[in-house]
């Protein structure tokens, strides 16, 4: 989300640069040169044009409706277009360590497939939740969930993670389906 | 509270685009919903039945002084082409890299290029035991440099152990070198990205 925002505030700022200049041009020209007005925009047409419609006609509903519909996904753009670092301590004054989410999901996913019983697993991870999903063919999940929990979290509290992330486990075992 | 020079050299910023990106969202919604709230005759049927270039604001226009409202219109114009060229140019530009500076004394000026510091530290954050790649950058501004690091470790590597080698000896090394006691570094970690190799 973060070039998508870079690239719609470059071509926002081109827009805003063509409309300033325009208005500009038109307005100068106007004043110079009124009979031979308008210069590139057909300003007139459209100011007849919007003399002739009224408010509530399904047009400017529609094109309002556009509008902030339009608003709407440029605000959920910049507000995505956020960084989801893990942080860790800082070791030292001046120097800031972070990791992605991605590879501290990395990390506890390598670490569950270890573990006995577990044929495989998926991990999600961010900076304050890390979500296990372990398949497992001998153990029931009320078994095996506790066992997992605890040495993930052991695993991250080994980590000096500013904070530490909460743990949630979940179990697939067809001995539950029995 | 502000951010350290460290915590800045993260990542670059997006903080300006963002927000413009936010405000000119914000813009939107509220135009939109202030012409459907007008359209949908909540201020009053009548004003509804109106046409959008209403004559009355249009006399209103022609009372004022015509001198005033073109000046008004071309001051407004040029402001909005040179604020959006340079919001343009702003987003298009690429992060800088600045060379940092030993000495900035007239006639003494010494400066170490961006890419033989970033060189070096790669060199050394490369050769500890359990990186297995590294990518450095010098980044922020001429008067405030800063390094990021970007190091890529072994699976089953401490990342403690890692990063005091990192403190001690790469940057430690580059602080000496640059005779400075303080460079702000931000160090991004990629946790388990290669095969651990074992001994068969």
């Amino acid at each position: 989300m973060r070039i998508l925002v870079r690239l719609l505030s470059t071509v926002l700022g081109l827009a805003v640069a063509a409309a300033g200049a325009l208005l500009a041009l038109e307005v100068a020209w106007w004043w110079w040169r009124p009979a031979e007005a308008p210069l590139v925009v057909p300003w007139p047409q459209w100011r007849d044009t919007l003399a002739g419609i009224a408010w509530d006609s399904p047009g400017v509903r529609i094109t309002a409706a556009v509008v902030g519909v339009a608003g709407l996904l440029l605000l959920l753009a910049a507000v995505t277009a956020r960084r989801h670092d893990v942080a860790f301590t800082d070791p030292a004054t001046e120097v800031t360590v972070t990791t992605s989410p991605r590879s501290l999901a990395r990390v506890v996913g390598a670490h569950v497939r270890e573990q006995d019983d577990v044929v495989s697993a998926s991990v999600t991870a961010t900076a304050r939740k890390v979500r296990v999903r372990a398949v497992s063919r001998m153990e029931t999940e009320h078994g095996l969930r506790p066992k997992l929990a605890g040495s993930v979290s052991a695993l991250l509290e080994d980590l000096p993670l500013t904070r530490q992330p909460k743990v949630s486990v979940v179990v697939d075992s067809p001995r539950d389906r029995r | 509270m502000t951010k350290s020079f460290s915590a800045k050299a993260l990542a670059r910023s997006y903080r300006t685009e963002r927000t413009v990106t936010f405000t000119t969202g914000l813009l939107a919604v509220l135009l939109g919903a202030a012409v459907l709230v007008v359209g949908l005759g909540w201020l009053g049927a009548y004003r509804a039945q109106r046409p959008v270039l209403d004559p009355m604001a249009v006399d209103w226009i022609r009372h004022q002084q015509p001198t005033l409202v073109r000046i008004v219109a071309i001051v407004a114009g040029v402001a909005l082409l040179v604020s959006g060229l340079w919001w343009c140019a702003r987003s298009l530009r690429p992060e800088r890299h600045p060379d940092i500076e030993l000495d900035r004394e007239r006639g003494h000026r010494l400066v170490v290029s961006s890419s033989a510091i970033t060189g070096a530290v790669r060199a050394d954050t490369e050769a500890i035991d359990g990186v297995t790649k590294a990518k450095v950058r010098a980044v922020g501004s001429r008067r405030h440099p800063a390094l990021r690091l970007h190091v890529w470790l072994r699976e089953g590597s401490d990342p403690r152990q890692v990063w005091a080698r990192i403190d001690d000896d790469v940057l430690g090394r580059a602080r000496a070198a640059l005779g400075v006691t303080v460079l702000p570094t931000a160090i991004r970690l990629e946790l388990g990205s290669g095969k651990a190799t074992r001994v068969r």
